[in-house]
């Protein structure tokens, strides 16, 4: 047995979750053609009405979901002088219940990843709260482009981790809803149909590189002479991170005057020369080949080791958003045959 | 919110002294008293300072852990942050996140000789924990204390060098690049590495600290292996960026370590495989 929903009954559902006063988040159709007259992008945005939303037609959107439990840019508190006196007011929480729709598995799977860096040891609040509050319903992939590595991270167009729901596509019209979750249920409750008919589980890419391979590179050492070779056309834009699903770095600043303002937090990128700058000038990662490699090296081993899970989903975002066709795949391809 | 991890304690700037011609050290006290009753640290522990309106920065708590009614950090006017810090005096109110990091491990120490090595403004790091030695002097053995500066006028405690000297079994050498010494200075001219090796400090039962630029640590860390010192008895505090200070943010992430957590105090024997560590 299984449970099925159909398209126009999901656009529904989009409409009255947002009439009850949830946000909504989904694929939708952006900046209506470029200066070039490139097609649309298609990115996770707020929805304002179940029209906007864009479930099918494209691989995936340019950037990812963490931006819902980890915004790009944040308060953190305020600050206020009067005179010599100082106040500090804090940072106003999120209340609001909101739904990711049409997450791709990739990025779902990232929020399950991101969970341990924000809570070991020190909790993140602020993380904590938005991830409470966000239900994520996941649409597993039918298709996937050259960019797509899913399958070779163990992970894959089915990947539940990070899902509350999981929607399979039958055909163009319905969808099998696997609820995974309380959160999930709750949300779904009394929208399904029972059925007998069962969903096809799409199989995602081919495996693009051996995993064991790369873990044999990385343990080698540092100073592997390969790397400078692999990631000399690096531009150090950050690209890769910003669009990524598991990089978190972020920024502390103040925005404001001497009189008043707020300390805020934006995201970061380790792929840029002043992330470890000393003030002295001495700059731990002062080459851009060591700031990709400490990029592999941290998703591929320092945070397995700690975490237990690789900080890649195979979205393949890194590369599809490179202006020189870098990103993780190509440098994972290069370093696996090289061993 | 009562769990925000990012937002510091307010904190009263009590004193300011002027170390060098762009060297200041503050004592702080808690504006909250009963924050102030329940505070403690280790030795060795950091904390984020901020200016607000211009950002926070981080820097090692340099007073002793006895030391209870007040702490102290010490900086260089050198950018964004510092040069605003420069600029505050005494009563104005600064913010205080902390304390991070691990701190030195005085349990090891225990019972062994110890040798401080430091280097211009990483000074800070040692001068808390000679305090802490020679303040629970029965539970140590001899102190050496090497402390190398540029020239003579960039050296930060330099009024406290002699208290030490005073105390038993503890000897201090300072030292200068040369050009950079003054006619009444007594100390050596040389850099730290050949200063050291020079000193003849013995080095059975020792255990050393050294704090420095990176330069300074990698030609001190042979010296010392060649008197004879364990690498997993030479120890040294990694003071990178940092923004967050508990392990989220990803910037003083040296190869495995986040050195806000598991850091900032490594061992040589922990930080040789690293090239990015030094």
């Amino acid at each position: 047995m299984s449970e099925l929903l159909d398209k126009t009954d999901l656009n529904r559902l989009v409409d009255a979750w947002l009439s009850e006063g949830r946000r909504v988040a989904g694929p939708q159709c952006v900046n209506a053609k470029d200066s070039r007259g490139q097609a649309d992008r298609i990115q996770y945005a707020w929805l304002t009405k179940a029209e906007e939303l864009r479930l099918d037609g494209f691989i995936r959107p340019t950037n990812s979901i963490k931006e819902f439990v980890f915004p790009r840019h944040e308060k953190l508190y305020g600050y206020q002088f009067k005179g010599k006196r100082l106040e500090l007011t804090p940072a106003e929480l999120p209340t609001t219940e909101q739904v990711v729709i049409g997450a791709r598995p990739c990025d779902a799977a990232a929020l399950k990843i991101l969970d341990a860096v924000f809570n070991w040891d020190v909790k993140d609040e602020f993380y904590n709260r938005r991830r409470e509050l966000t239900t994520v319903v996941t649409l597993a992939c039918k298709e996937h482009d050259d960019f797509c590595f899913c399958t070779s991270v163990g992970s894959g167009p089915c990947d539940e981790r990070g899902s509350d729901v999981l929607l399979i596509p039958i055909d163009g019209e319905r969808y099998e809803v696997r609820c995974l979750t309380e959160k999930g249920k709750k949300l779904l409750a009394g929208a399904t149909t029972a059925s007998s008919e069962e969903a096809t589980a799409p199989q995602g890419p081919p495996v693009r590189f051996n995993l064991d391979a790369l873990g044999e590179f990385l343990a080698g050492g540092y100073d592997r002479p390969e790397w400078p070779e692999i990631t000399r056309r690096c531009l150090g834009c950050g690209a890769c991170a910003y669009t990524c699903p598991t990089c978190h770095c972020f920024d502390i600043v103040d925005e404001g005057s001497a009189s008043g303002g707020a300390r805020v937090r934006n995201w970061d990128a380790c792929q840029f020369t002043m992330f470890t700058a000393h003030a002295s000038g001495h700059n731990p990662r002062s080459d851009q080949s060591q700031r990709q490699r400490q990029r592999i090296h941290h998703k591929f081993q320092i945070y397995p080791d700690k975490f237990g899970e690789l900080l890649c989903t195979g979205c393949g975002n890194c590369s599809r958003n490179c202006p020189v066709d870098m990103g993780v795949l190509p440098v994972l391809k290069t370093i696996a045959a090289k061993k | 919110m009562s769990d925000n991890i990012y937002q510091p304690n307010l904190m009263e700037v009590l004193q300011i002294r002027q170390q060098t011609a762009d060297v200041k050290s503050v004592r702080l006290r808690f504006r909250d008293e009963e924050r102030a009753k329940a505070f403690s640290f280790r030795v060795g522990q950091f904390g984020i300072f901020s200016a607000f309106g211009a950002g926070e920065s981080t820097f090692n708590i340099c007073s002793s852990s006895d030391w209870t009614d007040f702490l102290e950090f010490c900086f260089r006017k050198t950018g964004r942050v510092t040069e605003a810090l420069w600029g505050i005096e005494e009563g104005d109110t600064i913010g205080f996140r902390g304390p991070y990091g691990n701190g030195y491990p005085w349990e090891k120490w225990k019972g062994k000789n110890l040798i401080f090595i430091g280097g211009g403004i990483a000074m800070p790091p040692i001068r808390c924990a000679i305090w802490y030695a020679l303040e629970n002097r029965e539970q140590f053995g001899d102190v050496t204390i090497v402390y190398g500066a540029r020239t003579v006028g960039d050296m930060v405690f330099a009024n406290e060098l002699d208290r030490w000297a005073e105390f038993e079994r503890v000897r201090v050498v300072t030292c200068v690049d040369p050009g950079g010494e003054t006619p009444d200075f007594k100390g050596e001219i040389g850099f730290v590495p050949t200063v050291v090796e020079r000193a003849q400090i013995p080095s059975e039962k020792s255990v050393a600290l050294v704090v420095g630029p990176p330069i300074m640590i990698q030609f001190t860390l042979p010296v010392l292996a060649k008197m004879g010192l364990a690498d997993g008895d030479i120890y040294t505090s990694l003071e990178n960026r940092m923004k967050c200070g508990v392990g989220k943010c990803g910037h003083c992430q040296i190869n495995q370590y986040y050195c806000c957590q598991e850091g900032p105090v490594f061992t040589y024997e922990q930080v040789k495989p690293l090239p990015e560590a030094l």
